[in-house]
């Protein structure tokens, strides 16, 4: 064999071997820091208690709730149909499938902000999309949606008609709940059915 | 890990050494294949020498398979290689604008450096044209900017606008390759000319 056919053999054998295998997907590091920046200044990761409560009375099977909370917290008070990943165990495998999907817009929330967008930046950084945090958590919620507070008699009528909006949202999702605190005020909780892991070729080479 | 450049693995300045590094790599190798020779590139155009064609397409498909391996085993990350994004309409126009520079001077960019290195005066000649059209690009860039950036296409991947795996359009392109080798032997035979 001359030189010129080994050297064909060889790219056919090689083109042939790229051409079977999958390809590889998975992205070590997605998003450099500077895009990372400008994603996290343009705020394009928050949902408004007021977006989100539309979405939770019309039952939007779109969205999942993520409660980034400790259990304990998770079990006295809960946004409906949310399940509990608290931040500690973000990553771990029980979960990956939940915040590494293409199908529901997750939505995490903690008490404040800070918890979830910690998960939020976490999850953006390797590369996963679809998720977004809920602004100024639930303080913000209960202080918004549960219990609003009538504006002033002089205010303009936006802030009637937004307050009336919080004031219906509040109604039809059990407002007042947190006044008479802790009382197991969230109704039962959502079933977490384990999803079948998707095959990924993992490392070990 | 890879690109390393873009992980933060290596700084910018070890970067350029690194491209110092392999650009001295490929003068010497444009020089050794004899492609400081313009009637090298101007042969490809008749038929009669395809070492232009076959060198460069086997450093592509080289290239091509080597990254998608890396790529594999999760070496590189292709989605942070930089890609040119295309204007449909600039891109036509260069490439009738090289190609004509091409056949009359019969050296591209790369190479009429190689000639200018071993003091061929046509090269010398060559990249003088090429500073001149590179001031007339820029003086004059308001008056083609539109032109230069309209059909804006994004970055289109030619595997993705077929449909296929980046491996299947891989072994696709190696096979057109190297039918291209073959066809390029038999016009050399076809059309010979006498080296001198």
């Amino acid at each position: 064999m001359n030189s010129r056919t080994i050297f064909s053999l060889v790219f056919i054998g090689l083109g042939l071997i790229i051409a079977a295998i999958p390809q590889n997907t998975t992205h070590p590091y997605k998003i450099s820091a500077e895009d990372l920046l400008i994603e996290a200044n343009s705020r394009t990761q928050y949902f408004s208690p007021e977006e989100l409560a539309v979405l939770l009375i019309n039952k939007d099977p779109s969205i999942q709730m993520i409660d980034v909370r400790d259990p304990e917290e998770y079990e006295k008070y809960s946004l409906p149909n949310a399940i509990n990943i608290p931040l500690s165990s973000l990553l771990t495998d029980e979960w990956v499938d939940f915040i590494d999907q293409d199908v529901k817009m997750n939505i995490f929330y903690s008490n404040g902000s800070l918890k979830a967008n910690e998960a939020w930046l976490i999850t953006r950084q390797l590369g996963y999309e679809n998720n977004y945090v809920l602004e100024g958590g639930l303080n913000y919620w209960a202080e918004a949606i549960l219990n609003p507070e009538a504006p002033a008699s002089t205010s303009p009528n936006e802030e009637f008609a937004k307050y009336d909006f919080r004031k219906g949202a509040s109604m039809a999702l059990g407002g007042g709940a947190l006044t008479s605190s802790s009382s197991s005020s969230s109704a039962a909780k959502p079933k977490i059915t384990p999803r079948a892991k998707k095959k990924r070729a993992a490392g070990g080479c | 890990m890879g690109p390393l450049v873009v992980n933060g693995i290596i700084s910018a300045d070890t970067n350029l050494l690194m491209a110092f590094l392999i650009g001295i790599g490929f003068g010497f190798v444009l020089e050794g294949s004899g492609f400081s020779s313009s009637r090298k590139l101007a042969g490809v155009f008749y038929g009669y020498d395809t070492v232009v064609l076959k060198v460069f397409f086997t450093a592509a498909i080289t290239a091509m398979v080597g990254l998608l391996f890396m790529s594999l085993f999760g070496w590189i990350d292709l989605d942070l290689v930089y890609i040119n994004p295309t204007y449909l309409p600039s891109a036509i126009a260069g490439g009738v604008i090289m190609g004509v520079g091409f056949i009359m001077g019969g050296f591209c960019p790369g190479t009429s450096f190689c000639g200018l290195a071993i003091g061929k005066i046509d090269a010398m000649l060559f990249v003088a044209g090429l500073f001149v059209g590179v001031l007339i690009f820029t003086e004059g860039y308001p008056l083609w900017e539109e032109f230069y950036k309209s059909g804006f296409k994004g970055i289109p991947k030619l595997s993705e606008s077929l449909g296929l795996s980046d491996g299947l359009l891989a072994f696709g392109v190696i096979v057109v390759a190297l039918g291209m080798f073959y066809v390029g032997e038999w016009t050399e035979k076809r059309f010979p000319r006498k080296e001198y």
